[in-house]
Order: structure tokens, then C-alpha cells, then sequence
């Protein structure tokens, strides 16, 4: 072993020791749960090679529930808060009297706890003391039962993702938009090319790559969010807005079958790792292609 | 969302430049309004007496008492000292090993920095609901449940795969000839890293020092699972005034404010910095 793989091998070595001890040993902890039977009337937890997981990808609920719901939500949160990201970051990008003022307040989710924000949102949600419902009563409408019905309860889960993650998106898009060097957009300007067009076609193509980024980290994490679901809706009503990771954690603890939400929550990051992959190669692949 | 036109430059330039500003400023409150009103609702919540919170749209009386009865409890200072600590300690830490694991990637080709990557990626994607249930049995067999350390590691090993990415971005956008040309002076692998690379660094890294301050601070799940009676934290102690001991939605809203304080404090100070820094 030369020098460099010595200093190499020692940059990472305190990071490899924590990653392989607090999150490599459980994870494989977890999986080998999900081989074997788990159930209470097995003490001796008989491996049972995959028979789990066959059990989860036949199950309805997970597939024609869990599935679609978990993609619609990873979809639909990360198109949403990169485009109002987007828009605040433009904003921002200006300069104009209160600006400092405007960005604070836009940063008001990043300083909010997820799960006390889920909590409040639950709470002005609420069919009978709601400061929704109120307003909505106010402005003469009929008062919405939001969390028992499928769609408005995902809708209230949406704008809650949404709010709390803008945030993230505008700070890491205005940190991108300020690097961007002035040339191009002095050219453009000396051209008398509409702002329009200036930002189809000097400002979104430079910014691409650290779209790119911002786009796969994030839908990674909208793929396990599991927080805000739990505690805005539980899941419900009757298992309606379940994603993934609230499937694997009803299985594991309120079903009482550990191996079957481990399994499941092997399946799901099995597939989030080969979507994140083939996300990045699209993503970059399109960045190419607008060089 | 009403705030659609903020792009539009078409849209705009069909304005006059007066109605133009005015727009823009529509704009600009109707954006802040929408980001503040769930804190905002919190604020008025936690200002409302026992009795008021069920209708806290209507009635007048306000109060501070609720304040008063929160930091009277003394599991709740503790918890605010607990969650400071554990923040502020998880974020030197995380820093300090992300930056050597994000140098190493940025600057080395071959099949360790690629084996690295791909394990860090790998295991960023697992979800925390496969992890936190074994990792309680791991912080049991180590003897550190419901201690510093207990908590810390663990958060550690979250920030590792996320801020090593990031941090690889950093050190890929500073120039590596300086450091080669402090080696070539007699400087060692380490001092080229510590005196050269780092400095060069430390807007990227204030950046995620406060985001890493934030999102621990704010974090729950690893709290509720790995903590008991022994290490109070702030957010589970918050979320226990609405589940366990009945609905105190006024005392859960005042503990949610004062927690909002230091986080409004790093936020309001360091967002020159993040934005700087965050270049990726």
C-alpha cells in the first residue's frame, strides 16, 4: 500500500467507521430480518429465503395503493416546489427594497420543525375548529371534511411537503443563479432579448446542473418521507395515503410482522436506487443535449 | 399557487413599468403571506389561553402565560439545552468527517473513491423506517441509548452520504494546482489539504454548518426512537404536549415558538452565508 492510498483510505476513515457501524450494520440487520419468520409463533425464526417479499409484491394494497401513491407524491412535490423554488429564486435574484425581508420570510419552513409544522397543518385542517374550514365558511362555501377523503388528505400532505421544501430549492437555486457569470447576460441584454427569453435561454441552461442535483436528492427523499404522512394522516383513512415507508412501518408495528416491513422496506430502496440512477443519467443526458 | 406570473417576462413587459412594480410587490407579499401562515398561526396559538386555542380565529383574549407554564417545566429547559448540544456537537462532527470523505472523493480517481460513492449513494436511498428499529438495538448493545453519543453518531451517519456529495462539489470547484504547488514547497498530503483546501472551502462549509445546525435541531424520528426519559429533546417534548398528555395545543405552539428563536436567530444571520456558499 502506497502513500496516497494510505492518505486516501485515512480522509475516510472516520466517516466509513460511523457509516459502517450506525448505518451499514443495521440496515443489514434489518434485511436479514426480512428472510425469516417473524411472526410471534415462530421462535426460532425459520429462514424463509423470500418468501417475504413475494408476499409484499403480490399485495394489492401495495401495489395498486402504496406504489402509486408513493410515486405521485415524489413526482408531483418535487415538480411543485422546484418550480415555486425556481420563481422565488428569480425573485430573490433582483434587487428591490425589502428583499432581505421577503427572503426571511420565505425561509420561515426551513426554521419550523416538520413534524410541529404536520401538526399545525393537521390542526388548521380540522373539520370543526380548522382555520381553513372557517375561511372557507367565511368566504360562503361549504366546509370540506379534508382529512377523510383520499384526495384532498393527499392534497393536504402535498402542500405541506411542498411548503416546507420550497425553501430548500430557492436557497440552492439563488446560491446557483449567483454564480452564473454576468457575460452572457449582458450580451443578451446588449441584443435586446426579452426577459422571456433570457430565461429560456441563458439562465435555465446554465442552472441545469444544479437542477440536476437538487431534482435527485430531493426525490429520494420524497420517496421515503415518512414524518409529515404519519402525522398529518396516519396513512388513512382505511390505508388511503399510504406511501412506502408507512407501509413498511404498519407492517412491521401494528401488523406485528417485522420480516414483511423489512422486506418491504428493502423493496422500496431497491427501487428507489435503480429510479435515482436512471433519473440522473435522463437528467444529465438532457443537460448534454442543451449544450 | 397565485404567484405563477413571477416568471413570465412576456407578462410583464406588457405592463407599464408602474404597474410592473406594483405587480412585483403584489408578488412579493402574497409569497411571504403564504410562507408565513402556518408560523404564524403558531405564533398566535401559542399567545392564546387554554380555553381559546379551539376557536383561535375568533375571541380576543391573548396571553403569555402559556410561555410562562412551558419554561417553568423543567423537562423542557432541559430539553432546550439537550437539543442545543446535540445540534451544535452533530454539526462540528459531521463537518469534520464529511470534509476529509468530500476531499477524498473530489480529488482521487480510481476504484476506492468509486467504491465509496457508490456505497454512499447506496445507502442514502434506504429508508430511515428500515434503519431506525435495528439501529435502537445497535445503540443498545454499544450502551449509549439515551445519551449524547447515542444520538450524535447516529446523525452523523445521516449527514455522511448527503454532505460528502456536496461537500465533493466544493472542493471540485476549488482550483487543485495551488495544492499541488504547496506540495511541490514541501508541504505534506495533510498540510495541502488543512492549509490549502480547507480555507479555500469555508463558505461552502459555513453554508452546511447551518443547514446541518437546522435540520438537526428540527429532526424527530432518530429522537423519538433513540431517546428516553434520560435525554430530553426539544421535539419530541413538543410533540408530546398534543399526544400524550391530552390536546395542549397552546403549550405545544408556546415550546414551538421558543424553539423557533434560535433557529430564526441562525437563519436570519447565516442566510448571507448559505447563499454564498452553496454553489454546488
Amino acid at each position: 500500500m502506497n502513500e496516497k492510498t494510505r492518505f486516501m483510505l485515512a480522509l475516510i476513515t472516520p466517516a466509513a467507521l460511523v457509516l459502517m457501524l450506525f448505518q451499514i450494520v443495521p440496515i443489514l440487520t434489518g434485511a436479514n430480518v426480512s428472510f425469516r419468520d417473524w411472526t410471534l409463533h415462530d421462535p426460532k425464526r425459520t429462514w424463509v429465503g423470500l418468501a417475504n417479499y413475494v408476499h409484499v409484491l403480490r399485495d394489492v394494497e401495495f401495489l395498486e395503493i402504496v406504489l402509486p401513491n408513493t410515486f405521485g407524491f415524489m413526482f408531483a412535490t418535487v415538480a411543485l416546489s422546484l418550480l415555486l423554488g425556481l420563481m422565488i429564486a428569480l425573485m430573490l435574484n433582483k434587487r428591490f427594497p425589502g428583499r432581505w425581508l421577503v427572503q426571511s420570510f420565505v425561509l420561515l419552513p426551513l426554521m419550523v420543525a416538520p413534524v410541529i409544522a404536520a401538526i399545525m397543518i393537521r390542526w388548521m385542517f380540522n373539520d370543526q375548529f380548522g382555520v381553513v374550514n372557517a375561511a372557507l365558511e367565511g368566504l360562503g362555501l361549504a366546509p370540506i371534511s379534508w382529512l377523510t377523503q383520499r384526495w384532498t388528505t393527499f392534497l393536504v400532505i402535498l402542500l405541506t411537503d411542498v411548503w416546507l421544501w420550497t425553501p430548500w430549492f430557492g436557497l440552492i437555486l439563488l446560491a446557483g443563479l449567483q454564480s452564473l457569470p454576468r457575460e452572457p447576460f449582458e450580451a443578451a441584454r446588449i441584443d435586446a432579448a426579452s426577459a422571456w427569453r433570457t430565461f429560456r435561454y441563458i439562465t435555465l441552461p446554465m442552472l441545469r446542473p444544479v437542477m440536476v442535483v437538487c431534482i435527485v436528492i430531493r426525490a429520494i427523499d420524497a420517496f421515503r418521507t415518512f414524518d409529515i404522512v404519519w402525522t398529518i394522516s396516519g396513512g388513512g383513512p382505511a390505508r388511503a395515503t399510504e406511501v412506502f415507508s408507512i407501509y413498511a412501518y404498519v407492517e412491521s408495528f401494528q401488523f406485528l410482522n417485522l420480516a414483511r416491513g423489512s422486506a418491504a422496506a428493502v423493496i422500496g430502496a431497491i427501487i428507489i436506487v435503480i429510479f435515482a440512477l436512471l433519473l440522473y443519467r435522463i437528467l444529465n443526458r438532457f443537460v448534454e443535449v442543451s449544450k | 399557487m397565485d404567484i405563477a406570473p413571477a416568471r413570465g417576462g412576456g407578462f410583464f413587459s406588457a405592463l407599464a413599468p408602474r404597474g410592473k412594480a406594483v405587480f412585483f410587490a403584489l408578488t412579493a407579499t402574497a409569497v411571504c403571506l403564504l410562507f408565513a401562515f402556518p408560523a404564524f398561526w403558531l405564533v398566535l396559538t401559542s399567545l392564546r389561553p387554554g380555553t381559546g386555542v379551539y376557536y383561535v380565529h375568533r375571541g380576543t383574549e391573548f396571553t403569555i402565560d402559556n410561555f410562562h407554564d412551558v419554561l417553568s417545566q423543567e423537562i423542557v429547559l432541559k430539553a432546550l439545552f439537550n437539543s442545543f448540544m446535540i445540534s451544535t456537537a452533530a454539526t462540528v462532527l459531521s463537518l469534520g468527517v464529511t470534509a476529509t470523505s468530500g476531499y477524498m472523493l473530489s480529488r482521487f480517481k480510481g476504484p476506492i473513491p468509486n467504491t465509496w460513492f457508490s456505497l454512499i449513494y447506496i445507502f442514502r436511498c434506504v429508508p430511515y423506517v428500515a434503519w431506525v428499529l435495528p439501529l435502537y438495538f445497535v445503540t443498545q448493545r454499544l450502551h449509549i441509548f439515551d445519551s449524547y453519543w447515542g444520538l450524535l453518531l447516529p446523525h452523523i451517519a445521516v449527514h455522511i452520504c448527503f454532505f460528502s456529495w456536496i461537500m465533493k462539489g466544493f472542493f471540485d470547484g476549488i482550483d487543485p494546482s495551488m495544492e499541488y504547488a504547496a506540495m511541490i514547497d514541501g508541504c505534506s498530503r495533510w498540510g495541502a489539504f488543512w492549509r490549502v483546501a480547507m480555507p479555500a472551502a469555508i463558505p461552502g462549509l459555513t453554508a452546511l454548518a447551518i443547514l446541518c445546525w437546522l435540520y438537526t435541531w428540527n429532526e424527530f424520528l432518530f429522537a423519538l426512537i433513540l431517546t428516553a426519559h434520560e435525554t430530553p429533546i426539544l421535539t419530541v417534548v413538543m410533540a408530546q404536549f398534543v399526544h400524550e398528555l391530552g390536546m395542549e395545543w397552546h403549550l405545544m405552539s408556546a415550546t414551538a415558538v421558543i424553539a423557533l428563536v434560535p433557529a430564526l436567530i441562525v437563519t436570519l444571520f447565516g442566510q448571507r452565508y448559505v447563499i454564498r456558499g452553496l454553489r454546488i
